[in-house]
């Protein structure tokens, strides 16, 4: 008998202590700054290493890149940057490898489309991704500049 | 109201009553839709949650979109069912617990029938609802659904020997059956109601009430017996819908008999209260008993069938007729002799 | 002439209680279960075999989906088993960290198997209590490496995240709340006399049929065996703190809840022991070099997880992929004794028992 009181005694006080839910989507979560959200990715800063697509564990990143259209600088620009969001499980290698932060993570997380097409996010997509960008990347597992493996 | 109800069988009087009733079938829905807003709600509170809140302001319209919900789904019936008794199964559940409410005294004035037989009445009609619960099993054509529903009626039919057995030691005290002048026996102090004499008829009331209405701690027939499914298993939609309001139409019988026979009826607790009108404490008195159902469902899990048979056969009736004995030997010694 | 009739249900896959897509296929006579067979697979997805083609670090990963509840012991038994192959020393602060992550999981993983096994039982309220706590758990991983579930945390050699600043005292914080809590969840369930009668004597078995079916954890130690990896066999810095192991007498499931949720206690006070000799100042990662490549050879190791014992089985050539890669799950493991210690009992008490295991379907199927 005494331990149906008491658990009801828990029961009634719980009833009067603050709610602990979050009332999304009608407010926004914060999520905190290390949050593996939606990737956002600059062109500008791509050398086209190829180690985002070679430590991709699910190879959800296609990756093409061109000579550098200026004629004095060398090495290669990005043409197309492709991730599968249908296989991406925003595991946060390819922005730990890659030397520039070219790629890093953004707390966005939501990605609910209404059609399978829409998951395979392209280069423009990717770039105009840039609100809540990562600061924090520790990027540990980034190549040193010149010394490729 | 009173007046009304006590005057001679006419046809203008007939007409009246139809109305009435009709009013009080719309308030009893409206209190069903709130009843489960309601439980859903301080289900919520207690688990630190908010309950339904985004249809409506503060989710009051939650229920009325379930019901629409229920409507509109396609009204299957199983190919080798037996389409009569599937279809009557449900509407007999319900119509006696509509009729239950007709004994309960809400005030002196306000009630539907004063029957000297009310207590009698009461176990009379909600019987007819254990059948209708067989009736809906066996119609299914669905052993688990037979088994659930055969189930579900022992555990009625068990625990209504203790309910009916806890209510003779306030008719004792009272002198009658009527459920009305067993309120007014009850006096204006709240140590002078029923519930401090009779702790253990009240103790015993309330759990086989709980019992008797399906909820938790006792609710294996909801829970599809663990895997093995209840009786309203192949009721899809209104039907469905039809089972748990009688459901809830009953736990309000239930709140107003335990308030009526126990809880002092429309006394309030103290006389210099007295200003407060008597509907008031009544209203109270029930909202409370159904409050401590929900709360009872929020805290704890459910007994395993074989020991809710044992507990009601091997410790409520024998404490229900210990009640009795002690309530007629205090009698005999204290206020006759 | 009556005659009763053998029923073959099937419990699940899709299921009432919140397990996973278990199927238990039982035979019953009347109530009385005769036979009870689980059928495993539902949640297959390969991952021992695409380990195959994968390098060390990309699977770790994976190791998180397996036992999602309690994903950090996971990463842990992969990355030591790594590193004991390769002799990598790993830093204390990252070692600490690794400690501190694996005691908080292991709350963690036993809040969510305390709120389930009791809405199994059909209360309806602890099953929020317990995931209010482990909101702030998660909360507290979530600022330390990103991701709520699936953590991906840990790295051969260390640990990717050093903690944010701030996080060692939210931690700190946590500990006397979390002690409050576990008082409060005593108070609502476990004197209850309604739980108790539905739990106590239940499931029995003795400490040979455990040994014999080669149950870890809790499982275990409800017998009487007092068999936990972090003593008997100290891995990461755990000889350097004071716990008591929990061991039960009856073996029955009620042993079982009282030694999880005494584990629950004893984890919280290894955090604390942890959280005042945390080093103020540290590396995160050891000297690892470029490409993983352990030498060719095999190593085993294990460790134990909130289910029991997990175990990592790597064969390595040489190369940057394992040759094999085996995990020893507990939960596939103490599915066994379920055929037996099923029979003869009703299918009310098929959930209490089933609930009492404490399995995760991502492990059992991995």
């Amino acid at each position: 008998m005494k331990g149906l009181i008491q658990g009801l005694g828990v029961t009634l006080k719980a009833m009067t202590t603050k709610k602990v839910t979050y009332a999304y989507p009608d407010v926004p979560i914060e999520m905190p700054d290390r949050f593996r959200g939606v990737q956002h990715f600059e062109p500008d800063k791509c050398i086209v290493c190829n180690q985002c697509a070679r430590i991709c564990p699910t190879e959800c990143i296609t990756l093409v890149g061109k000579p550098n259209p200026d004629p004095e600088k060398k090495g290669k620009v990005i043409d197309t940057y492709d991730i599968n969001f249908e296989l991406c499980i925003l595991c946060d290698l390819c922005t730990e490898v890659c030397p520039t932060e070219a790629i890093v993570m953004t707390n966005n997380f939501e990605l609910a489309v209404y059609s399978r097409d829409e998951l395979f996010k392209d280069r423009e997509w990717l770039e105009e991704n840039n609100t809540n960008v990562r600061e924090d990347n520790n990027n540990i597992g980034a190549p040193q500049r010149g010394g490729a493996k | 109201m009173s007046d009304w109800v006590e005057q001679p069988l006419s046809w203008g009087n007939v007409l009246i009553y139809a109305v009435l009733s009709v009013v009080f079938l719309l308030l009893i829905l409206g209190y069903v839709t709130y009843a489960i807003l309601f439980e859903r709600k301080v289900l919520g509170w207690m688990q630190f949650r908010h309950g339904p809140n985004r249809l409506g302001p503060w989710g009051l319209f939650q229920t009325v979109a379930d019901v629409l919900k229920l409507l509109v789904k396609e009204d299957t019936i199983p190919h080798k069912a037996d389409r009569a008794l599937f279809i009557l199964a449900p509407a007999l559940c319900y119509a006696p617990s509509f009729a239950a409410l007709a004994i309960i005294p809400y005030t002196r004035e306000l009630y539907f029938a004063d029957l000297n037989v009310a207590v009698v009445y009461y176990a009379a009609l909600s019987s007819i609802s254990t059948i209708a619960i067989v009736l809906g099993g066996w119609a299914s054509n669905n052993k688990y659904s037979l088994l659930g529903g055969m189930r579900s009626a022992a555990q009625m039919i068990s625990y209504e020997v203790p309910l009916i057995l806890s209510i003779v030691g306030t008719v004792m005290m009272t002198g009658s059956m009527s459920l009305r002048q067993i309120a007014e026996a009850q006096g204006n102090w709240f140590w002078e109601w029923n519930f401090l004499p009779q702790i253990i008829g009240f103790g015993v009331f309330i759990v086989a009430a709980v019992s008797e209405l399906n909820r938790s701690p006792f609710d294996l027939p909801e829970a599809e017996s663990e895997l093995v499914a209840g009786y309203h298993t192949e009721y899809s939609g209104f039907r469905f819908a039809f089972f748990m309001l009688a459901e809830y139409v009953y736990m309000f019988a239930i709140a107003g008999l335990a308030s009526v026979l126990f809880l002092g009826g429309w006394h309030p607790p103290a006389p210099f209260l007295g200003f407060i009108p008597g509907i008031v404490w009544m209203l109270l008195k029930m909202a409370f008993v159904i409050f401590f159902m929900f709360w009872l469902r929020a805290t704890m899990p459910r007994v395993r069938i074989d020991q809710l048979m044992g507990f009601a056969w091997k410790v409520l009736v024998p404490l229900a007729i210990l009640n009795v004995f002690v309530t007629a030997v205090c009698l005999e010694l204290f206020i006759k002799g | 002439m009556i005659r009763t009739e053998e029923l073959l249900l099937n419990v699940g896959p899709q299921h009432p209680s919140t397990h996973g897509v278990l199927r238990i296929v039982v035979k019953l006579d009347g109530e009385v279960i005769t036979e009870a067979t689980p059928v495993i697979g539902y949640l297959h997805r390969g991952t021992e075999k695409l380990a195959e083609s994968l390098n060390y670090t990309q699977i770790i990963p994976y190791t998180d989906r397996m036992d999602y509840v309690s994903a950090m012991t996971n990463n842990y038994v992969l990355v030591h088993a790594v590193e004991k192959m390769m002799g990598i020393e790993v830093p204390e602060r990252a070692e600490f960290l690794r400690l501190i992550v694996m005691e908080l999981q292991r709350v963690a993983s036993h809040l969510v198997w305390w709120g389930t096994y009791l809405l199994d039982l059909g209360a309806l309220s602890p099953f929020l209590f317990a995931f209010k706590e482990r909101e702030m758990i998660i909360d507290l991983f979530n600022e330390l490496c990103g991701a709520r579930l699936t953590y991906n945390y840990m790295r051969v050699g260390g640990v990717k995240w050093d903690a944010p600043p701030g996080w060692i005292d939210k931690v700190r914080d946590f500990i006397p709340h979390m002690e409050k809590q576990l008082k409060e969840y005593e108070r609502l369930v476990s004197g209850n006399e309604i739980f108790l009668a539905r739990v106590r004597g239940i499931g029995k078995y003795d400490a040979e049929t455990a040994i014999a079916y080669g149950l870890s954890g809790a499982n275990l130690r409800c017998t009487g065996v007092k068999w936990d990896l972090r003593k008997n066999e100290p891995y990461s810095l755990y000889d350097r703190f004071e716990f008591d192991v929990p061991v039960g007498t009856n073996g029955d499931c009620y042993d079982r809840y009282m030694i999880r949720f005494e584990e629950m206690r004893q984890s919280l006070r290894i955090l604390k022991q942890a959280v005042e000799q945390f080093p103020s100042s540290g590396e995160t990662m050891g000297k690892v070099p470029r490409a993983i490549r352990p030498p060719a050879g095999e190593t085993y190791v294990r460790i134990e997880s909130p289910r029991g014992e997990i175990g990592c089985h790597i064969v390595s050539k040489g190369k940057a992929e394992p040759y094999r890669l085996k995990f020893r799950r507990p939960s596939f493991m103490n599915l066994q004794i379920l055929p037996k210690l099923l029979v003869g009992e009703t299918m009310t008490n098929l959930i209490a028992i089933l609930g009492g295991v404490d399995i995760v379907l991502g492990e059992v199927d991995c």
